[in-house]
């Protein structure tokens, strides 16, 4: 279910912002795997949506036009910035009680993986599973063809299951 | 429909919290935003009305040059056709002296 503003309460910057700030924090963030180079990014893109407010009409179009920004923002500021995707010690996500050891290793190599790949099918990796999209919504937002981003999602799906199982099977 | 693996990208991706200070920073930083731009505005409209006052000056005092050497002109046309009617009658009248003498 994706988060949308009350629809009792009049929608307001600051209600969108309340419910939206996760979701473009998180597309940043996953994708450029630094917290305050996603916390950058995600303010522009609130700044950019606060300037053109009263254009977008409803919450759904609200929701799209982030979600199309934040992807369009990341990837400028990583082809600005050369940023190497890294995942540093301050963002190690904190272990949580149901957090098993084997899956906070696993999640810890998949988003390192994530962080590896080029930053199309990166963009694309972040969309389909951070925000639960179909490969035609993915299409729509980063403007690319539905074959294009059907081909990013099993390449890179392919990739990530062989260096896994090559390093679980290291590990055992 | 995702099998186990993509199950496991999923819970990787899963969302995160920005700063506690995130909405604060970005809501002081639209209320900033928005008064630079409510200035510049205003600026804008200054600037713009500061042209137009210098267009419309610039022409009147232009039409009103022109205006000035067209009355000019006129005046120095009428005296130049004052002189020539009164070279005229003049050359008449020495015209008919000589034919009298």
């Amino acid at each position: 279910m994706e988060d949308q503003v009350e629809n009792s309460e009049p929608r307001t910057f600051a209600s969108v912002l309340r419910a939206q700030q996760s979701m473009v924090f998180s597309i940043a963030y996953h994708f450029l795997r630094d917290r305050s180079a996603a916390e950058e990014v995600a303010q522009d893109v609130f700044l950019q949506l606060h300037r053109r407010f009263d254009d977008l009409k409803s919450d759904m179009h609200i929701s799209f036009w982030l979600r199309k920004v934040a992807s369009h923002r990341s990837i400028d500021y990583a082809r600005k910035r050369k940023l190497q995707p890294s995942v540093g010690l301050d963002d190690a996500p904190p272990p949580s009680v149901d957090d098993q050891p084997r899956d906070h290793f696993l999640h810890r190599r998949l988003q390192s993986l994530i962080g590896s790949l080029p930053e199309k099918p990166r963009m694309v990796m972040v969309l389909r599973y951070q925000e639960d999209l179909m490969p035609e919504e993915i299409a729509s937002l980063l403007d690319m063809p539905v074959r294009t981003v059907k081909s990013h999602l099993q390449r890179s799906l392919a990739m990530m299951r062989e260096k896994i199982d090559r390093s679980m099977g290291d590990v055992r | 429909m995702m099998d186990d693996f993509e199950q496991q990208i999923k819970a990787a991706l899963a969302k995160k919290e920005p700063s506690p200070f995130f909405e604060a920073r970005v809501l002081g930083a639209a209320k900033r935003q928005a008064r630079d731009r409510r200035a510049s505005a205003r600026m804008w409209w200054a600037s713009a009305i500061a042209a137009a006052l210098l267009v419309t000056t610039g022409s009147a005092w232009q039409y009103e040059r022109e205006a000035h050497e067209q009355a000019a002109g006129r005046e120095a046309k009428a005296r130049l056709e004052l002189a020539l009617k009164i070279t005229s009658v003049k050359l008449q009248k020495i015209s008919q002296k000589v034919e009298g003498i």
